[in-house]
C-alpha cells in the first residue's frame, strides 16, 4: 500500500448530525468514534492507576529493608499493577485506536456490530472496577502475580475470585471487540479497497484480533477451572488433589506469549503509519511488512514455552522452544528494517509522533534483543525470575506499545479534535519519557544480571545504588506522563484549528476526511482506485 | 470489500462472519477444559489447536480466493 487515489473528496455526509448529548450519548452510544473515545480515556485512567501502584513499588524498592508496604500487600501490588496494564490500559488502548481508525481507513460508515461494541466498552469499567476493587476484599487482592500460578491462585483470598470473574469479563469484552474488528474489516471495506491496499494498522488489527479469537477463550477457560479448584471440588491443578500445577502454566502460556504479540501488533501498526507520514515516503516493503506480522503471529503460538524453561522439560523440548523464539527474531527483524528503510533518503521531519515512533524502534529493538538473550535455555535458567526479565518485558511494552500509543496519539489528534496539540509540550513529553525511562529501567538489566530476584519486597544492599537510580527514574517518567494529559486537555480546549491533512505524507483515507472527523463518515462509501 | 448489496444482506453476511468467529472462540474454550479430562492434556490441546489453527487457515483462504475471483 502506498497512496490511495480515491474519487470521494469527503465521504461524509451531514444528514443527521445529531446526536443524544450529556451523558446518555456516552451510555447509549453505538458509534465508533464515541466508542473509541470511551477506550481511550478508560484506559487512560487504568493507566494512571496502574502507574501510581508502579510508583508504591518503586518507593518501596528505593532502599533495601520494609519502608512503605507489608511484603503481603507489595504481592498484591505487583500482581494487580500487571494485570490492570495489560487488560485495563494497553489492551483497551489498542481497541480505541481501532475502534476510532479502523472504520475510517477502510472507509466503512461504523463497526459492523455498533451495539455489540457499545456492550463492549461497558463490560470494562466494572471489570476495571472488580479488579481494583479486590484490594478491599478480605485477604487483600490477589498476589499470585500477573500469571495467577497454583498452588498460590488456588489457596489465596476472595480477591482472587473477583480477579478471576473480572478477566472473565474482560476475556469477553476483547472476543467480542474482535469479532466486530474482523466482521467490519473483512465485510465493510470500500470498494477496490484489497486486502493488499489495505493500511498496515488495519492489517496489524486484523491479525491482532484473530489471535484474539483464538486465545482470550484459553484464559478464560484456565481461569475457569482455577475457579473450579477452588470452589467445586475439581483437581486441575491443585496437587493436593492430584492436578498438575505445572499444566496450569502450559495453558496460561499458550495464552501469554500470544498475548504479548496482541499488545505490541497494533502498536507496530501506528508505528508503520507514523513513520511513511514524516519521512513522507511510502512505507518501504509493504507486502512482507503484511506477511512479517502474520508470522510472528503464527510462532507466536509455538513459544509459550520459553516461559517455563526452569520448571522442567526434555532437552529436545527445550531446544525446539529456544529455536522457535529465536526464529521469531527473523519477521521482527523484517520489520525493523523496512522500518528504517522507509526513513533512509526520506524528508523527515521530527514532529511528536516521529519522535516516539523513533523512540519505540529504538527502545523495541533492544527489549527485542534481551528477548533473545532470555530465548538461550542456559542463559534464561540463570536470569529467570531476576530484574533483567522485568527490565526487558517493560522496554518491549512500555517503550514499545505505550510509546506507539503516544505516537497514534499525538498523530490523530488533529483528526480526532479537530485542533493542533503544542507541538513544544509534546517534545517535552517524549523526551522526559525517553530519558527517565531509560533511566528506570536500563539499570535493572544490571540488578538482573548481579542475581536480584523479581517480585520482592527488599533486596540485598549490593543492589542499593542501581534501586535508588531506577527508583528516581520511575517517579520522573510516572510524572512525565501528566504532560500527556496536559496536552490532550490543551488541544481540546485551545488548540489551533487543524486543517483536514495536517501532516504532508499522511495519504490513508482518513485525512480525506475534515478536522474534527464528523460523527458520520463514509455514509456513501469512497471508492478506492 | 463492501459489495453492492442491500442492507439486510450484508447483515446476513456480517452475522455469518460473526458466528463462524464466535463458534471458534466457543470450541476453544471448552476444548482447553474437555481436554484436561484426557489422558495427555497436552495432546488433546495440540490437536484442539492445530484443528483451530487449520479451520482458520482454510477460512481466511477461501475468503481471499473468493475476494479475488470478485
Amino acid at each position: 500500500m502506498s497512496s490511495i487515489p480515491h474519487d470521494h473528496a469527503a465521504g461524509h455526509e451531514h444528514a443527521h448530525e445529531h446526536h443524544p448529548g450529556g451523558i446518555m450519548r456516552w451510555i447509549m452510544t453505538t458509534n465508533h468514534k464515541d466508542i473509541g473515545t470511551l477506550y481511550l480515556w478508560f484506559s487512560f485512567i487504568m493507566f494512571v492507576a496502574g502507574g501510581s501502584m508502579a510508583m508504591l513499588i518503586r518507593a518501596e524498592l528505593f532502599q533495601p529493608g520494609l519502608q512503605l508496604v507489608e511484603p503481603e500487600f507489595f504481592n498484591q501490588l505487583n500482581t494487580v499493577h500487571g494485570l490492570v496494564m495489560i487488560f485495563g490500559a494497553i489492551m483497551p488502548a489498542a481497541v480505541g485506536f481501532a475502534n476510532w481508525q479502523v472504520p475510517m481507513m477502510i472507509g466503512a460508515p461504523d463497526m459492523a456490530f455498533g451495539r455489540l461494541n457499545n456492550w463492549s466498552f461497558w463490560l470494562l469499567p466494572f471489570a476495571g472496577l472488580l479488579l481494583l476493587g479486590s484490594f478491599l476484599s478480605p485477604g487483600g487482592a490477589p498476589s499470585a502475580g500477573w500469571t495467577l500460578y497454583p498452588p498460590l491462585s488456588v489457596q489465596t483470598g476472595m480477591g482472587m475470585d473477583m480477579t478471576i470473574f473480572a478477566v472473565h469479563i474482560m476475556g469477553a469484552s476483547s472476543i467480542m471487540g474482535s469479532i466486530n474488528i474482523i466482521t467490519t474489516i473483512l465485510n465493510m471495506r470500500a470498494p477496490g479497497m484489497t486486502l493488499m491496499k489495505m493500511p498496515l494498522f488495519v492489517w496489524t488489527w486484523l491479525i491482532t484480533a484473530y489471535l484474539l479469537i483464538a486465545v482470550m477463550p484459553v484464559l478464560a477457560g484456565s481461569v475457569t477451572m482455577l475457579l473450579t479448584d477452588r470452589h467445586f471440588g475439581t483437581s486441575f491443578f491443585n496437587a493436593a488433589g492430584g492436578g498438575d500445577p505445572v499444566l496450569f502454566q502450559h495453558v496460561f502460556w499458550f495464552f501469554g506469549h500470544p498475548e504479548v504479540y496482541i499488545m505490541i501488533l497494533p502498536a507496530f501498526g501506528i508505528v508503520s503509519t507514523v513513520i511513511p507520514a514524516f519521512a513522507r515516503k511510502p512505507l518501504f516493503g509493504y507486502a512482507s511488512m503484511v506477511y512479517a506480522t502474520a508470522s510472528i503471529a503464527i510462532l507466536s503460538f509455538l513459544v509459550w514455552a520459553h516461559h517455563m524453561f526452569t520448571v522442567g522439560m526434555p532437552a529436545a523440548g527445550q531446544l525446539f522452544f529456544m529455536y522457535a523464539t529465536m526464529l521469531i527474531a527473523v519477521p521482527t527483524g523484517v520489520k525493523v528494517f523496512n522500518w528504517l528503510a522507509t526513513m533512509w533518503k526520506g524528508s523527515m521531519t521530527f514532529e511528536t509522533p516521529m519522535l516516539f515512533a523513533i523512540g519505540f524502534i529504538f527502545l523495541f529493538t533492544m527489549g527485542g534483543f534481551t528477548g533473545l538473550v532470555l530465548a538461550i535455555v542456559p542463559v534464561d535458567i540463570s536470569l529467570h525470575d531476576t530484574y533483567y526479565v522485568v527490565a526487558h518485558f517493560h522496554y518491549v511494552l512500555v517503550a514499545g506499545s505505550l510509546f506507539a500509543f503516544f505516537a497514534g496519539i499525538y498523530y490523530w489528534l488533529p483528526k480526532w479534535t479537530g485542533r493542533m496539540y503544542d507541538e513544544t509540550l509534546g517534545k517535552w513529553h517524549f523526551w522526559l519519557s525517553f530519558i527517565f525511562f531509560n533511566i528506570t529501567f536500563f539499570p535493572m538489566h544490571f540488578l538482573g544480571l548481579a542475581g536480584m530476584p523479581r517480585r520482592v519486597p527488599d533486596y540485598a544492599t549490593q543492589f542499593t545504588d542501581w534501586n535508588v537510580v531506577a527508583s528516581i527514574g520511575a517517579f520522573g517518567f510516572g510524572l512525565s506522563q501528566f504532560l500527556l494529559l496536559v496536552a490532550v486537555l490543551k488541544t481540546i480546549r485551545s488548540g489551533a484549528p487543524a486543517p483536514a491533512r495536517p501532516w504532508d505524507g499522511a495519504d490513508t483515507l482518513e485525512w480525506t476526511l475534515p478536522s474534527p472527523a464528523p460523527y458520520h463518515t463514509f455514509e456513501t462509501p469512497p471508492v478506492v482506485k | 470489500m463492501q459489495p453492492d448489496i442491500g442492507v439486510r444482506p450484508r447483515r446476513a453476511a456480517n452475522l455469518r462472519t460473526a458466528t463462524i468467529l464466535l463458534s471458534i472462540a466457543a470450541v476453544f474454550f471448552c476444548g482447553i477444559i474437555v481436554a484436561q479430562y484426557s489422558d495427555t492434556p497436552e495432546v488433546a490441546i495440540g490437536v484442539l489447536g492445530l484443528a483451530v489453527l487449520g479451520f482458520l487457515v482454510v477460512s481466511i483462504g477461501r475468503n481471499i480466493g473468493s475476494r479475488g475471483r470478485q
